[in-house]
């Protein structure tokens, strides 16, 4: 797959404040890429010169092929971007909301009825056409607002924090439309707060804090690299102790607790190394040594783990 | 989706030339949507009738003339009221419409949304200026009425009447780009307001004393002797030239000129010591220079919003 979006050394310093420090990033073309990290770390900042409105003090970007700094007038051609707030215009409906930016764009005015037609059926809001943008709910500006971005067919969505400040249900929409989108062969490179988001839907993952990426690459490569062993739960009918004696012997295993159980079960918390057939081995070996096993699960890592390992709570 | 582009029927024609700038169409759309911009040009045309009408009343109280042998007179007051008032409108209202039309875009937050869009900073602001000259010239078309009584009274020549207007429409050009200007330079409307304002204060009310005063020391105020030709000369030079620094002296010393001289072009003026000193009417100055500040001021607006983020 061929980068899409190439940062190499991205540097930008404001008076004191380094925002983005020599940041070395790429996100593959029609990917789902999830830009996470703390509040400051740098998100806006990288976003805002991708998008040619900030200049950067060091380094080089190139959205599909072309220099932010050089070809300007060629990357907003490729881009759509969506702030992380909702640029509101008094006194406009939202259908001219859409043609303002559709001119905006040079799509000629015979062209603009249908596109917008499309688009407003694409984030539902076909039947709010004729209202004026200030009456929408939040979430139906946001979706406006992603409409917006796609008057002019780009290949490229840069989205910051598409999803903050919405209630559940807004957040799934807006979920379902980013994977909507990718399938219809865009590239979303959009910065979250909300992991459970890029869980779901991301297929590639960028950490930054203090303006340096941390990590990158997709989320099960992430959690191998930043999480090497494997937890495990386990629950057994009866006493635990003689279970307990056997995981400690069995190789591989470095941490066993027992956990609180009841009706007299016991349930025992198993952290050991190795891969998958090293974990059907050990449940294999607990029922052919007889210990009554109820339930075997080995615990999910999410996202969050993964990140809170990766960062260190520093702001830049 | 017959049915989706059902709105798209009920779209006003508005000239392709503004068309083509959606800045300019998207800020008209606002301006005139609703019943606000029909009650404010009705409030304006009573108010400029009302004003026609008391000025009449009172020309007619104080003399005992036929309305036959003062009609001139009339004509020519209610024409150079009306000129006035849309004068006064014109170097207030144009920088009302501007000086929040940068500033506000950021406050809004929707400057860089139009900047990551392939609008040059150049069609936002050209569009920017030409909404608000539209709106100008909106405003003088509705008066146009009125202005006619003084046709009907007579002692109002066509030259009058295409100089009002020209000095009216370079002026709302002008005082619209000072307004551009200072919202682009300080990014908050409040202070754009209160910078532009300052500005025009300075052009409209303490650049016609200056004239004044520089009439009243000029060879042309004839109420001192100088006795040397030099410094009479400068004197008078540097009276043209501030004539050409606001609308007001422009305007009077316009009229002035076709009055005295009855030239709107070329006249001479003779010095106490027989020499005879050609002159331009004011508002060909005028007309130069605030055309010339119009075009510094849009190039550097249009620098300043490319250069934004550039820091």
């Amino acid at each position: 797959m061929t980068a899409i979006i190439d940062i190499k050394g991205l540097t930008k310093r404001y008076k004191t404040i380094t925002a983005v420090d020599d940041l070395t990033l790429s996100v593959e073309e029609g990917s789902i890429y999830g830009f996470v990290g703390p509040n400051g770390a740098g998100k806006t900042t990288t976003m805002q010169v991708l998008t040619t409105l900030l200049k950067p003090t060091a380094g080089e970007a190139f959205v599909a092929g072309y220099s932010v700094t050089r070809n300007p007038r060629d990357v907003r051609r490729v881009i759509g971007y969506m702030p992380d707030f909702f640029g509101v215009y008094d006194d406009m409906k939202v259908w001219e909301y859409l043609d303002f930016f559709a001119a905006c764009y040079d799509i000629p005015e015979s062209d603009r009825p249908p596109l917008i037609a499309d688009l407003l059926a694409l984030v539902d809001l076909s039947h709010r056409a004729d209202d004026m943008v200030d009456g929408l709910s939040r979430g139906m500006k946001q979706r406006l607002c992603l409409a917006r971005t796609l008057t002019h067919d780009p290949q490229v969505l840069i989205l910051d924090e598409p999803a903050s400040g919405l209630d559940p249900r807004a957040r799934v929409e807006i979920r379902q439309l980013l994977v909507e989108l990718a399938g219809m062969g865009k590239t979303v490179f959009f910065s979250t707060h909300i992991l459970a988001d890029v869980q779901e839907i991301c297929t590639q993952v960028g950490i930054i804090e203090a303006g340096k990426l941390v990590m990158q690459g997709d989320i099960e490569d992430m959690q191998r690299q930043l999480i090497p062993y494997r937890e495990v739960v386990i629950t057994l009918i009866g006493g635990a102790d003689k279970a307990k004696d056997f995981l400690f012997a069995y190789e591989g295993v470095q941490v066993v607790e027992d956990r609180s159980a009841d009706n007299g079960r016991s349930r025992l918390h198993v952290t050991m190394a190795g891969d998958d057939m090293a974990v059907s081995q050990l449940l294999a070996a607990m029922v052919a040594a007889e210990f009554p096993v109820m339930h075997f699960t080995e615990e999910t890592r999410d996202l969050e783990s993964v990140f809170m390992r990766a960062t260190k709570g520093i702001v830049s | 989706m017959s049915e989706s582009l059902s709105y798209f029927r009920k779209r006003s024609r508005i000239g392709a030339f503004v068309r083509r700038n959606p800045v300019a169409l998207k800020e008209l759309r606002g301006r005139m949507r609703g019943s606000r911009a029909f009650a404010v040009l009705t409030v304006y045309v009573t108010l400029m009738g009302l004003f026609t009408a008391s000025l009449y009343l009172i020309y007619s109280a104080s003399t005992t003339l036929t309305l036959t042998t003062s009609g001139g007179i009339i004509g020519k007051l209610i024409f150079g009221g009306v000129v006035a008032i849309e004068l006064f409108l014109v170097c207030f209202v144009s920088p009302a419409f501007t000086a929040g039309a940068i500033s506000g875009e950021q406050e809004r937050r929707t400057l860089s949304l139009l900047r990551t869009t392939l609008l040059p900073a150049r069609r936002i602001v050209i569009g920017k200026l030409l909404s608000a000259l539209a709106y100008n010239v909106l405003l003088l078309i509705v008066a146009v009425p009125l202005q006619s009584l003084a046709f009907l009274m007579g002692g109002v020549t066509i030259e009058e009447v295409v100089l009002s207007i020209e000095i009216l429409l370079v002026t709302a050009i002008a005082y619209g780009a000072i307004g551009i200007f200072f919202s682009a330079v300080t990014r908050r409307t409040l202070t754009a307001s209160i910078l532009t304002y300052t500005a025009i204060l300075l052009t409209t009310v303490v650049m016609p004393i200056v004239s004044f005063i520089l009439f009243l020391l000029s060879p042309l105020g004839g109420n001192f002797a100088y006795g040397r030709t030099v410094f009479e000369s400068i004197l008078l030079a540097v009276f043209w030239l501030s004539t050409a620094l606001n609308p007001v002296a422009a305007a009077v010393s316009t009229e002035v000129v076709l009055l005295s001289k009855g030239t709107v072009i070329l006249f001479t003026h003779r010095l106490a010591y027989g020499l005879n000193i050609p002159l331009i009417s004011s508002w060909i100055p005028y007309t130069i220079f605030y055309l010339m500040l119009t075009v510094i001021l849009i190039a550097l607006t249009i620098r300043i919003i490319r250069r934004y983020g550039a820091d």
